[in-house]
């Protein structure tokens, strides 16, 4: 006898689910998260409230870490709207940092190529194209080998993301490429050229507040993913293939294509994000830079709070942007190292538990049966 | 256990259950259930669905205890704590869906089965194997011990979940519907294996819901309904007549026949001409099959199932390539497999899997009835759907063919089985089909639901629309079709009137032979 | 002894020394996912237990003969323990094994807890006190040219292979084993002859987390002397791959850590001899060698034989009776 039929529960799924769960549900569980996270702080010798309170200080209160906040969100925006239109499908694209990078080399290469003295909304819609078609390509591979080749897209996409970032170390710091910056120390000591200043995205200011153009055009994305799941044709057939392929085939629909077109709509998105990072941040291609922050994984855990909706992406990357932002800004002595990505892994162990209140009850064991 | 000889062990049942109750939340699923199982018998359980028969049976292996009443094993009183308790006393059951791994060998799936017996850490195969291959002689169950499963047929993988319950020294063997994964060839072998099993002293339950085999196999026959046993019967005198009524507690009402079928002068809807096509697994499953279909008449394609029906259907429906062969819809010949051609030159295809193919289960009940016609206007003005026409149209549908839900915003995995079947002609009926295909639609579902979709196909043909069903139930086929091509091994064995039709005669075709009258 | 043939056997002694971890890894990985659990957590668990066994290997006094062990012990534990959660999400609570894994990575990864304990336990300033040193074995050191390729490592080496003799005679020869493998395949009938999912799963998934806590351990004693924040640089994530790789097999799962050992020491190798080779495409042959053995093994007749146990992934639910 297992241990829970011992104790007399079991797991049964709900026959319906009242609304106010899909949000309360989620909140507890943060809740419940912070919590874990206090009693990990205390026992290692730390003050959880105050480490808490420099954490909404430093991530969300005042306008200059908040606009910090949206600097660290929109990568993850982007990365998560990736990873929540794939998983919808049931395409598990675990490639998102692969196809952030490949989007950052295309649009990096094609700023440096149009150059100084090119108009600043070509030379940014330009990145912005330039990204969208390099992640997208990076992730058509693992598409098409999953759609035709009933090959497990998880592994493929994943060592894609070695793939990609070897070549992106490669075009910094193993040759002399184009992307690479060969005048001044840059000859000694490899790095990337940075990209003109017309290229660059601009930043807008709301009173005190600065909201970068990537973020904007995140959400413009997401409402457009949103509408474009709810009510049009392609997401009918996206949310058919979903649940089961053979019922796609059977109504005239061709799975295969679906899914590498939703495989390709998700890579487009990540590397949006890696023309984003280039354009509004860090203005060239830093592979160190990049493998360090981790956004492509980064992003999967935010879609995956976000419950795969794409409008609740937008608002979970800036939650989650808040806590790396005050991460970075509080790093030194007396704030332990680590605790972002421990933060991070407890909302979601916490939420992925929760998530299961929402689709079965717990229900007192008496031995039951189905009729016959 | 005694070591004396019991007197009332020499006579006594090898089983008997004395007064089994047993109910569930809503529902009484055995109520004071009697039968007995001598020695050396083959008793048949026969009831229909719901009639207490896999209630009864999950009693007998431990499965469940009874709330009310007893087992006596040989005599002895028993009770079963857990499906171990049953193994031990020796009662073995092979089930209907074979509990078998494919990659694994036939050994290794039979060593499995003893999982819980004995404490040796290495596996001994070797002498797993030798006593497969003894058992296989003994009763005439001959397979190969190192075979892969995938490797086996259907009637080979059979014999190896015979010889999982043989192997753990089951006394009583409990089958459950054997025979309907079988060929007429297989199910032959079968009953040479339970004669073989009985005269070695084995006892065989057999569960059924097929009259003419339960006579044909059974010594005995208990026939449960409502959860009741209500009588229990000697094969030798029993018809299939008789069964039925027991069975049904009334004489059996025949659904009104339409007349003589298609109208005169009715056009030909669905021409198939020697057509050829594959199985799953390259092997062929259609050789050469031909039929036609009228406008206003029900075509019924009879035949045990895994002799082609399925592969049939999936051809007509776009889901399968073809060999060769032509294929018609009123005239306009359909070429490729693409499941959008037959759906828009008029045919519509209500599947066997109704949750797993013919909808989507997380979707509403209105966006799986646009499911073939999301594409064009009026349900969608591209790209966009139209919510307010879908749901408008969900609800004049719902209504019509009574399909009872909260709303047309319920996802359809919350349906019951009727109501599935219900939603599904529901769509396939409202596109105003030439050709009506549906395959095995009342299987599972209650007598009422039963009634409701015969009317509904009746109600089809009735409009003109030509109507292939694919069945397993002979007593349907009777009752509904004008005509019945009946199937076997993937070739047409014969076509015949449904007034010239008798189920002697059918079972005859089914089985591969010719319609010789008195066979 | 030509240049050549010392070239080959620093290669070779190489691949194994930075294989042995990978063969931990898998291995543990491998038998998870014969139950029917993908843990995408290996470089999670991994780093976990590098830092467990680099906190007491550097701050444990002792001889060590004593303090190897305790340190690996603590790599097992702590690795073990975030496993566990990983194997309570999937198994009871039936959550998704991708996302739940990743979490795990996350959580325990190098921005997260294993650099959090690092900092904590103030480890990263100076080097161990204890680290497996290179040993002999039977002296058979001298043999030429195989010599100092097997019989010149650590004893952590040696203990791979004794895993991996021990895996396959329990996966094919043992009862226990062959539930196992029944578990991975078909959970259902697994379950119908009175084998325990739950446990089964719950025990290997566990397993793998400790090998993989035994694989990070790896590093602190052997590979890297002074902790570093991710010093196992992804090598979680080939260890998933390797498992596909050996087709979740422990035999073919050693030759595919040595094989991939060997192609990352052979660029490093090759330059310092001055050989310019493009390394980056070298780094990347093992993840391309790897899509191509899945993409096979996904197609071909040999899945039968030689594919992922079917029920991989998905989470079991015992029909309600």
């Amino acid at each position: 006898m297992s241990l829970a039929s011992r104790v007399g529960l079991r797991l049964e799924p709900r026959v319906e689910n009242p609304r106010w769960m899909n949000w309360a549900v989620p909140v507890c569980s943060f809740l419940a998260a912070l919590l874990v996270g206090a009693v990990v702080l205390l026992i290692t010798s730390q003050n959880p409230i105050s480490v808490y309170s420099r954490i909404l200080e430093r991530g969300f209160l005042d306008s200059g870490s908040l606009s910090g906040t949206f600097i660290s969100a929109t990568p993850l925006l982007f990365t998560g709207l990736c990873a929540a239109v794939a998983f919808k499908v049931g395409f598990f694209n675990i490639g998102g940092e692969g196809q952030f990078y490949v989007g950052a080399i295309f649009a990096s290469g094609i700023a440096l190529a149009l150059g100084a003295d090119a108009q600043s909304w070509i030379a940014v819609g330009a990145m912005v194209l330039a990204g969208a078609v390099g992640g997208a390509l990076w992730a058509f591979i693992p598409g098409i080998l999953r759609a035709y080749f009933r090959t497990n897209e998880i592994i493929t996409s994943l060592m894609l993301n070695y793939v990609a970032g070897i070549g992106a170390t490669y075009l910094i710091f193993e040759s002399n490429s184009f992307w690479r910056e060969l005048s001044g120390t840059g000859a000694v000591f490899p790095k990337g050229k940075i990209i003109p200043l017309s290229a660059q995205w601009p930043s807008f200011d709301l009173g005190s507040l600065v909201v970068p153009f990537g973020l904007l055009l995140g959400a413009v994305v997401a409402i457009w993913l949103h509408v474009l799941q709810r009510r049009t044709r392609f997401g009918y057939e996206m949310r058919v293939v979903g649940g089961a392929p053979s019922t796609a085939r059977y109504a005239g629909m061709r799975p295969a294509r679906v899914i590498v077109a939703v495989a390709t709509l998700s890579g487009a998105l990540a590397g949006l994000g890696g023309a984003a990072d280039v354009g509004n941040f860090r203005h060239v291609l830093d592979p160190k830079g990049l493998q360090q922050s981790g956004f492509g994984y980064a992003g999967i855990v935010v879609a995956a709070l976000a419950r795969l909706n794409p409008i609740a992406v937008v608002f979970v990357s800036i939650i989650l942007g808040g806590i790396t932002n005050a991460g970075y800004a509080l790093q030194g002595p007396d704030f332990p190292a680590g605790l972002v990505g421990t933060l991070e892994g407890l909302i979601l162990f916490c939420t992925l538990g929760g998530e299961v209140l929402v689709r079965y009850r717990i229900v007192s064991l008496r031995r039951q049966g189905v009729p016959a | 256990m005694t070591t004396d000889v019991d007197p009332k062990a020499v006579t006594a049942p090898a089983v008997a259950a004395f007064g089994i109750s047993k109910r569930f939340p809503g529902v009484i699923a055995n109520d004071d259930v009697h039968f007995d199982v001598r020695i050396g018998e083959v008793h048949a359980l026969l009831g229909e669905n719901g009639a207490g028969k896999t209630t009864l049976s999950n009693i007998l292996t431990g499965l469940y205890r009874p709330d009310v009443g007893h087992l006596e094993l040989s005599g002895q009183r028993v009770s079963f704590d857990s499906p171990r308790d049953a193994i031990d006393a020796g009662i073995g059951m092979v089930h209907q869906h074979f509990r078998l791994i494919p990659t694994f060998t036939v050994a290794e799936n039979i060593a499995l089965g003893a999982a819980q017996d004995g404490e040796r850490v290495l596996l001994d195969m070797a002498s797993v194997e030798r006593r497969i291959t003894e058992l296989g002689e003994q009763f005439e169950l001959g397979v190969d011990p190192r075979a892969r499963i995938w490797q086996l047929s259907v009637g080979e993988q059979q014999r190896v979940e015979i010889l999982k319950v043989l192997y753990r020294e089951a006394k009583i063997l409990i089958m459950d519907e054997p025979t309907a994964v079988l060929t007429p060839l297989e199910a032959d072998a079968l009953s040479q294996t339970l004669t073989s099993l009985t005269r070695q002293g084995r006892s065989v339950i057999f569960i059924s819901h097929k009259l003419g085999e339960v006579i044909s196999i059974a010594d005995r026959i208990t026939v449960l309904r409502q959860g009741r046993s209500v009588e229990t019967i000697d094969a030798a005198g029993a018809t299939r007549e008789s069964l039925a009524a027991v069975m049904v507690g009334r004489e059996v009402e025949r659904v009104e026949r339409r007349g003589v079928g298609a109208l005169p002068g009715a056009p030909v809807v669905l021409s198939v001409h020697e057509l050829i096509a594959e199985g799953d697994r390259g092997l062929p499953a259609l050789r050469s099959v031909s039929l036609d279909v009228r406008g206003g008449e029900i075509v019924a394609v009879a035949g045990v199932a895994g002799n082609g029906q399925r592969e049939l259907v999936e051809v007509l429906a776009g889901l399968r390539p073809r060999v060769a062969g032509r294929i018609e819809v009123d005239g306009e010949v359909l070429d490729r497999a693409d499941a959008r051609h037959p759906i828009r030159m008029g045919v519509a295809y209500v599947p066997q899997d109704r949750l797993g193919t013919g909808l989507a289960p997380d979707l509403s009940i209105a966006e799986n009835l646009v499911l073939k016609r999301y594409r064009r206007p009026p349900v969608s003005r591209p790209p966009f759907l139209r919510s307010s026409v879908i749901d408008a149209e969900a609800e004049v549908l719902m209504e019509q063919f009574d399909v009872r839900a909260p709303s047309s915003q319920t996802p359809t995995r919350r349906l019951s089985g009727g109501n599935v079947q219900k939603v599904l002609l529901a769509r396939e009926m409202s596109g105003r089909p030439k050709v009506l295909v549906v395959s095995t639609p009342t299987q599972g579902l209650d007598i009422g639901a039963v009634a409701t979709v015969h009317q509904l196909l009746l109600d089809a043909a009735a409009e003109g629309v030509g109507v292939l069903l694919v069945s397993e139930d002979l007593d349907e086929v009777l009752a509904l079709a004008d005509r019945v091509v009946v199937m076997y091994e993937g070739s047409v064995t014969g076509v015949v009137d449904a007034s010239d039709a008798t189920i002697a005669s059918l079972g005859v075709l089914m089985g591969g032979g010719c319609s010789e009258e008195g066979t | 002894m030509s240049v050549n043939s010392n070239l080959l056997v620093i290669i070779f002694a190489s691949a194994i020394f930075y294989g042995t971890p990978l063969v931990f890894a898998a291995v543990g990985e491998l038998l998870a996912e014969r139950s029917g659990v993908i843990n995408l957590g290996v470089e999670g668990m991994m780093l976990l237990g590098a830092v467990s066994a680099a906190m007491v290997a550097a701050n444990v006094d002792g001889p060590a003969a004593v303090v190897l062990p305790v340190a690996l012990v603590a790599a097992m534990v702590a690795a073990g323990l975030g496993a566990a959660i990983h194997a309570f999400l999937v198994v009871t609570l039936r959550v998704n094994q991708i996302i739940s894994g990743l979490a795990l990575t996350i959580f325990a990864g190098a921005a997260g807890l294993s650099s959090y304990l690092a900092n904590v336990w103030g480890l990263g300033k100076q080097p161990a006190m204890n680290q497996f040193g290179r040993m002999d074995l039977f002296g058979l050191k001298k043999f030429p040219v195989l010599g100092p390729i097997l019989f010149d490592q650590t004893l952590l080496t040696y203990l791979s292979w004794v895993l991996v003799v021990l895996v396959m005679v329990y996966l094919f020869r043992t009862r226990m084993g062959l539930h196992l493998r029944a578990v991975g395949e078909s959970p259902q009938t697994a379950d119908s002859v009175g084998v325990s999912v739950t446990r089964y799963r719950y025990g290997h998934v566990i397993a793998g987390g400790m090998l993989a806590g035994v694989a990070g351990a790896c590093y602190s004693l052997t590979i890297v002397p002074t902790w570093a924040n991710g010093l196992t640089a992804g090598e979680g994530w080939i260890a998933l791959a390797l498992v596909i790789f050996g087709f979740w097999r422990p035999d073919l799962t050693l030759v595919g850590a040595y094989l991939f050992g060997a192609l990352s020491s052979l660029s490093f190798t090759l330059q310092a001899r001055g050989i310019d080779v493009p390394t980056a495409f070298l780094d990347a042959l093992p993840y391309l060698a790897t899509i191509v053995v899945l993409v096979i093994v996904s197609n071909s007749r040999i899945s039968k034989r030689l594919g992922s146990p079917a029920a991989l992934g998905r989470p079991y639910e015992r029909e309600e009776r």
